[in-house]
Formats: C-alpha cells, sequence, structure tokens
C-alpha cells in the first residue's frame, strides 16, 4: 500500500483522545475523502498525517518510508506531503508567481507552466492574494502543493468557503487535476456531496474512531452501522416483529395497490424533476419521492422490495448519541 | 513524570529553552529588587510606614485620580465625535490629536508653569491691562491639581487612540438594534458604546496611569511627593539605598495591584465583536453643531499641543543668539543614536518572544510573554534601581549595554504590543504552509515573519523610539558618564530654573516626536490598506 496508517492515536488531554485508534490504506493515485463532522478531529488528523502535530502512538508510512514509527519522527519539512487549508493562506506579500514558487527547488521550476495551465492561472501570476478571488486563491494553494510534485495531497474542507456556483466546478477541476498528476490525495469534508462525487473511497469517522472504509457505492447501499447509514442519506426505520429495520427514500415506491405500508402525508415539496414526500408511518417520519403531487393528509400506499431493508442492531442509534 | 513528559512533547524546544533563559535575564532586576527586599533591615520600613508612606501613596493616588479624569474627558470625547461625525477639520483633527505624544510630560509641565509664571505673558498681558485681575490671577501654581490636568493633557492621546479603534470597530449594527430597542442616542453611549468599549478605554486608562507611576521629571519641578520622588530621595539626598528598594517594592507592589485589575477587567469584560458588523457610517453635522464639536476636539489639540509648541518655539526664537548649537547637535545625535539603537533591538527581541510563543504549543511561553510585557508597568526609578543592583558588581554599569538593557525591560511590551497585532492578524496556517513547504523555525522567521509583518516592525520602531527618547527617570540614572540626550538637557536647565534655555532641546524632543508620529500615522494607514 502507498500510504499506510496502523494504530494512530493523538490527544491533546489524555482523558479524551481525538484519535482513538485508527487504521487504514490508501492505494497510489486514490483519491479518498475523510468525512466526519465539525470539531470530530479531521483536520488534526491531516496535520498528524503531514508532521505538523505530532501523533502519541501509530505508524504512519508513506511510499514504504516511515514518517513516524517509535522514536522515527520525519520533520513536516522534510516530508513530501502537499497541504490545501481550508482557509487559502497564500503568503500576503508575495505575488501569485512568488506563492507558487516559494522555497521551491530547481527542478521543479519548469513545471511552473504546466502547474499553471492546469490550475487556469496564467493570467494573474503578478496579482497578490488581495487581488484574487476565493477560486482562484485555492486554486493557487493547489498549485503550490502540486508544482512540488508530493506523495501524497491533503485538501482541508477546500469547498467549505466557496459559493455553490463555483463549488461545483472547483470539484470537477480538483478532480480533473489530481487525477491528471496521479497524486494520491486525502479530502477532509463534513459535506456527504463532496465526498460522493468525487471519491475512489470514503472513510467515515465518529467518536474517533474509524466507522467505514468503502468505495460510495458500498458505502451507501451497505452501510456499516446506522450512524454511516445516516450521515450518507436519509433512513426510514420500520418493525419487523421485535427487530428495527431501515430502508432509503428512494427505494420505497407509490403504488395504486393496497401494501402492508400505509402512509399519512404531511407535507409535499416540489424538487423540479420529482415531488419529496414526508409522511408518517407507524408514528415513524418517512421520506420517499413521487412522481406526482400528492395532497396533505392524504392516505397512500407504499412497498419496497425485501432486499433493500438494512438492519443494525439496536444498541447502534444510542450508542452514537 | 507527567512533567518530563510534557518537556518532551514540547515543540521546538531550543527556541523554547532560549526564550525563558532570556525572559528570566530581562527580569532579573526585579529578582534582585525582591531579593534585597526581605535581606534589608526593617528600621528604614518602619520609619517609612511611620513618616513617609501615607503622604506618598495619597499623593500618588490623587495625582492619579485628577490625571485619569482629564485624559478621560479629553480623550473619549474627541474620539466619539471623530468616530461618528464628518465636520470640516475631521481629518486635521484625527492626525493632531495624537501629537501631545510628541510631548514629554515633564515639558508639559516646565512649559505650562513657565506660561502661568508672573513673569510669563498670561500674568504680564493683565498686570498690563487689568492689574485687578492679574492680582487674581498671581497664584502659586505647583499645585497638584494643575500638575494632574496638565499630565491629562500630555497623557491624554493612550485614551484617544484606545477609544478611536474602538468607537470604529464596534460598526452600526449595534447601534442600530439599540436605536430601534428604544434607546436615545446619548443613551446608546451610555448604555451601548461605552460598556462596548470599556475593555479598550480601560487598557488606554492603565498606560495613563502607569506613566504617572513613572514620571518624575514633572513631579519633581512641582514638588508631589510620590514614589518616585521618594526612591529618588531615599538614594540621592540621603544615601540611603535600602529606603529606596523598600519604596521601590512598595511601588511594585501599587503596580501589581494596577496590573491585576487591569487584567480583571479585561477578563470580565473581554467582548468578541461580530466580524461582519458593518462599520458606522460617519454622519455629516454643519451649523452651530458643527462648530460646537470644532470647540471641543480644538480643547485638547490646542492646550494639549499647540500652546506649549508655539511657547517653546517662541523662547527657542527669543533665545536663539546664546543657543549652544555645537552641544545641540551632539546631544541630538546621542538621543537619535540611542534611541534608534535601544529600538532596533527591542523591536527583534520582541519579535523574537512572539514568534516563539507562537511556534511553540506550551503555556510556558504565553505566561513569559505576558511576565516580560510587566516590564512597561515598571516605573523607571524601580528598573534603574534593579538594574544598578545587578551590575554592581560589574564592570558595565555606567555604559550603554547597561542603559539598553534597562530600556528593554521597560519598552519591551511598547514594541510587542503592533509586533502581536499583526502577527495574530494572519492565520496560524501560514506557518502551517511554511513548514509544509519546507521551512524550519528560523527561516519561518526570516523568510515569512519578518517580511509579512515589516509594517508592524516599523511602527514598532517607530513607537519605542519616541518613548526611549522621551524617557527619563532610566536614562538620568544609567546614562553613562558624561552622555547627555536632549530629555535630560531639558530636565537639567528647567529645574535650574533655565527654561527658555531649555526650549531648543524640548522643541528637537517634540519635533521628532511629532515627525514619527505623523510616519507611524502613515504607516497604520498602510497596513489597514493592506490588510
Amino acid at each position: 500500500m502507498y500510504l499506510e496508517v496502523k494504530n494512530l492515536v493523538k490527544f491533546f488531554d489524555s482523558k479524551y483522545p481525538i484519535i482513538k485508534d485508527l487504521s487504514f490504506s490508501v492505494k497510489k493515485g486514490e483519491l479518498i475523502s475523510f468525512l466526519g463532522e465539525s470539531g470530530s478531529g479531521k483536520t488534526t488528523f491531516l496535520k498528524c498525517i503531514s508532521g505538523l502535530e505530532k501523533i502519541n502512538s501509530g505508524t504512519i508510512t508513506l511510499n514504504s518510508k516511515y514518517l513516524n514509527k517509535n522514536n522515527i519522527f520525519v520533520k513536516p519539512q522534510e516530508r513530501k506531503i502537499g497541504f490545501v487549508f481550508q482557509d487559502y493562506p497564500l503568503f500576503p506579500h508575495l505575488n501569485l508567481e512568488e506563492n507558487i514558487t516559494f522555497n521551491l527547488e530547481k527542478k521543479y521550476y519548469s513545471k511552473l507552466e504546466y502547474i499553471l495551465k492546469l490550475t487556469g492561472l496564467k493570467y494573474f501570476l503578478k496579482r497578490f492574494p488581495h487581488e484574487l478571488s476565493g477560486g482562484e486563491q485555492q486554486r493557487a494553494c493547489i498549485a503550490r502543493a502540486l508544482i512540488r510534485e508530493p506523495e501524497l495531497l491533503l485538501l482541508d474542507e477546500p469547498f467549505s468557503n466557496l459559493d455553490s456556483t463555483i463549488k461545483e466546478s472547483m470539484k470537477e477541476e480538483i478532480f480533473k487535476i489530481v487525477k491528471e498528476t496521479n497524486t494520491t490525495t486525502i479530502l477532509v469534508t463534513h459535506d456527504i456531496n463532496d465526498a460522493m462525487n468525487i471519491s475512489d473511497k470514503i472513510l467515515i469517522f465518529k467518536a474517533g474512531i474509524l466507522q467505514q472504509y468503502d468505495n460510495p457505492v458500498k458505502m451507501y447501499c451497505e452501510p456499516a452501522n446506522c450512524y454511516c447509514a445516516e450521515i450518507l442519506g436519509d433512513m426510514n426505520k420500520l418493525f419487523i416483529g421485535n427487530e428495527t429495520y431501515y430502508v432509503r427514500p428512494e427505494n420505497i415506491k407509490h403504488v395504486n395497490k393496497k401494501s402492508n405500508y400505509k402512509v399519512s402525508v404531511e407535507k409535499c415539496f416540489f424538487q423540479g424533476k420529482e415531488y419529496r414526500i414526508k409522511g408518517r408511518f407507524d408514528n415513524e417520519i418517512w421520506h420517499f419521492f413521487s412522481k406526482k403531487p400528492i395532497s396533505e393528509k392524504k392516505h397512500v400506499y407504499v412497498d419496497f422490495a425485501k432486499k433493500d431493508l438494512i438492519y443494525f442492531d439496536p444498541v447502534c442509534k444510542n450508542f452514537f448519541k | 513524570m507527567e512533567i518530563i513528559h510534557r518537556f518532551f512533547a514540547i515543540e521546538n524546544k531550543r527556541w523554547v529553552f532560549g526564550s525563558v533563559i532570556f525572559a528570566i535575564i530581562l527580569l532579573a532586576p526585579v529578582i534582585i529588587l525582591i531579593i534585597n527586599f526581605f535581606s534589608g533591615t526593617t528600621d528604614t520600613l518602619l520609619y517609612l510606614l511611620d513618616n513617609l508612606l501615607f503622604d506618598y501613596t495619597l499623593n500618588t493616588l490623587y495625582l492619579i485620580l485628577i490625571t485619569s479624569i482629564t485624559a478621560l474627558f479629553l480623550g473619549i470625547i474627541p474620539a466619539w465625535i471623530i468616530s461618528n461625525y464628518t465636520f470640516f477639520g475631521r481629518n486635521f483633527f484625527d492626525i493632531v490629536l495624537y501629537l501631545p505624544l510628541a510631548i514629554p510630560s515633564y515639558i508639559m509641565g516646565f512649559t505650562y508653569i513657565d506660561i502661568l509664571s508672573y513673569t510669563g505673558p498670561i500674568q504680564s498681558f493683565f498686570r498690563e491691562k487689568s492689574p485687578f485681575f492679574a492680582e487674581i490671577i498671581n497664584r502659586d501654581y505647583l499645585q497638584v491639581e494643575i500638575l494632574g490636568i496638565l499630565l491629562g493633557l500630555a497623557l491624554y492621546p493612550y485614551i484617544y487612540t484606545a477609544s478611536r479603534i474602538s468607537f470604529s470597530l464596534i460598526g452600526s449594527n449595534y447601534i442600530n438594534i439599540s436605536r430601534n430597542l428604544g434607546l436615545s442616542k446619548i443613551q446608546t453611549f451610555f448604555k451601548v458604546i461605552l460598556p462596548l468599549s470599556r475593555p479598550a478605554i480601560f487598557s488606554g486608562l492603565f498606560l495613563v496611569i502607569m506613566e504617572v507611576l513613572n514620571e518624575y521629571g514633572a513631579v519633581k519641578y512641582f514638588g508631589v511627593n510620590t514614589f518616585t520622588i521618594g526612591i529618588f530621595r531615599s538614594w540621592n539626598s540621603f544615601g540611603d539605598v535600602n529606603g529606596a528598594i523598600q519604596l521601590a517594592c512598595i511601588l511594585l507592589l501599587v503596580v501589581l495591584c494596577f496590573f491585576a485589575i487591569d487584567r480583571f477587567s479585561m477578563r470580565k469584560s473581554k467582548f468578541y465583536y461580530q466580524k461582519n458588523t458593518q462599520l458606522n457610517k460617519v454622519k455629516g453635522l454643519g451649523g452651530s453643531r458643527a462648530l460646537m464639536v470644532i470647540l471641543i476636539c480644538s480643547i485638547p489639540f490646542l492646550f494639549g499641543f499647540l500652546i506649549p509648541f508655539s511657547f517653546i518655539l517662541n523662547n527657542t526664537i527669543e533665545s536663539f543668539a546664546i543657543t549652544n548649537f555645537d552641544k545641540l547637535f551632539r546631544l541630538t545625535n546621542n538621543t537619535i543614536y540611542v534611541s534608534s539603537l535601544s529600538s532596533i533591538i527591542i523591536i527583534f527581541i520582541a519579535l523574537f518572544f512572539l514568534f516563539v510563543e507562537r511556534i511553540s504549543n506550551s503555556k510556558i511561553n504565553s505566561y513569559v510573554s505576558s511576565l516580560i510585557s510587566l516590564g512597561y508597568a515598571l516605573p523607571g526609578a524601580i528598573i534603574g534601581l534593579g538594574v544598578i543592583l545587578l551590575f554592581s558588581n560589574s564592570s558595565l554599569l555606567g555604559t550603554f549595554y547597561v542603559l539598553i538593557f534597562a530600556y528593554l525591560i521597560r519598552f519591551l511590551a511598547v514594541a510587542k504590543s503592533p509586533i502581536k497585532s499583526s502577527i495574530d492578524k494572519h492565520p496560524i496556517t501560514i506557518d502551517d504552509t511554511g513548514r509544509n513547504l519546507g521551512l524550519n523555525p528560523l527561516n519561518l522567521l526570516r523568510r515569512l515573519h519578518l517580511p509579512i509583518n515589516k509594517f508592524a516592525l516599523i511602527s514598532a520602531f517607530v513607537v519605542t523610539f519616541i518613548d526611549v527618547m522621551k524617557e527619563l527617570p532610566i536614562t538620568l540614572i544609567l546614562s553613562p558618564f558624561n552622555f547627555d540626550t536632549l530629555a535630560t538637557q531639558t530636565y537639567q536647565f528647567a529645574i535650574e530654573e533655565m527654561i527658555p534655555l531649555s526650549a531648543i532641546y524640548s522643541l528637537v524632543i517634540i519635533t521628532l516626536g511629532s515627525l514619527m508620529l505623523l510616519i507611524l500615522r502613515s504607516f497604520i494607514d498602510k497596513q489597514i490598506n493592506v490588510s
């Protein structure tokens, strides 16, 4: 494996570890998303990988070299890791070109034109950071990280400060850039759509522990626990016998004939292509989609295939609360 | 075990260790002073307690009270007007209201006493025009109340600056909300603006109080027995070093009390303004209201700068023929040399401490940083005495090194303030990015923090330069033999009742200080524009 993290532990106060025990690996050229809530320790994790924070125990191996292991600690300036921070910290006293080539080894200067073309920054070279838009600043940070051919690229919430119109295009651009340069990338985000759209794999992190690490489709269809299931999309709860099951809204179909599931409609939201229906079944709130609008307070029948039922241990729900 | 574990967890240990050692060296004079306090005899202390301490304490507190009230009035009201209204001359007042900072308080005192004296222009004028009125105003003006007002005139810019920034930052949202909730403009000022600005006003007031405690030249001239005067008298007149040490330690205790009050009030009222708060739009004023605000803003400028400056200028012209220009150039040269050299050393050491505080993950450095900042609260007499005790057996005493060392203790906090606000403006990710791009701590300092904080370093240089140039007690106590500065020469002429002769030296101090303040102002504008 290209990047291997084993039993990583990180705490500032030993009573409250931020990362309790984290192990996972990444293949060369893969883009993985590290998904977790705000304040869950995602940025701390990236800082541990980059060496900006020291870890308390565990090992980190990159490209067959130990970065952290027992007494081995490779200083941040000696790791070949590119880090793009959330707030795009370009040095205010340097123009774009000077920022990108800051402390750059001579051998990489020949790549400047290629990187500028790739990031679309060719015409802004002499501009200072305050003369660039948010998207341009972000691309500049990515260019600065990529020009030194990092063995690993870390992106910390790169879309959180962008408005929705440029967010989508930036996502596509980043995906294009990292794939074209075959750069192994870890993207930290709290937005599930960011993770689903561009990742080869998603890592869900909660309470200092890895919850699930898989490709987006498998993650969505076969969540490891109810936390992973809920973080990736809405879930409708139902009881069969003494067991609790869940079903995704898109797997529920509005049927014209009688079925076991009669839902009382509470709200109908127009969403362009279809309607999102909020209703109540067996005292639980349900969501599903319909091609046509359904009036409020109406009772309708819905159904789903048995294979779409998801089952979790009953303690799972309470555990994460 | 936990301590050892924590020590090994500290990042950049060498830098942290270096800063701790440096801080201990800087605190050594105060430590020595305290050690001597406990090792000295109690006879002098008992004598002080019985005879002088009450007098010193009362005079000092009374002087602080009058100065503070004057400075608060002269600082807050113009700051509020300039932050909220546009009127003819607003920009002019916004610049010149800082200028009294260029006039050392002892020069302010000497000058006004000369203006108000029997042979001064006011009494001479009225003797000719209205002998009856001349009789009424023929008084002894060397009173503690007059001194308090004059110190207030010299020191109000500290409160003006703090309030001006705070009033500008509060923004219009809070004002609009309070107006919407039914408060009048005056109620809004007292119930919203003043409470929100309390931390800023308090920090300005704290500086004023510390300056009063440090004051030597003016209080000596006015014959007001404060702690600083007591220290000098015990030491120089009575040759009682032990008494001076004990007085210095009591003064240190008083300073620590004020320091604690300041910190406590800051902690209790630390407000965080919302970043998106819109700036308050200044409103236009015309007619009689405009005249009134011009008058209000003119008072501090007129009495705090223009009148003393004009009088000094007049004295300079009158005594021009008998001025020893060789001496003037020599002393100007001495002053610029010692102020520049000290300021350069001080700003780099301030940057070093702030940088270590930033790159270390340990709380040690924030404690170190707070401790060394205490130096500004220590009157020059305490620092001078402590430094003499520290170097009493060393040949370094009486050299520039010791003088600069004492300036360093006293003015490190002055230099730290603009550098700290500049460093804090840059997110920590700037440092992380630098390290991620391959910079070690030294290169981080050299290639990032030096250039991105260059305006702050220049601002720090200017404020430190002005303070060192004006500093009297430390220079009087520690300057090398036969080495005079403009400040010491002005003081010597004044104390020998030769005020007209001191005029040209005062004029050079004020002109240099004013020029520096105008440079500082342009740098502050640049910093604001860049950020």
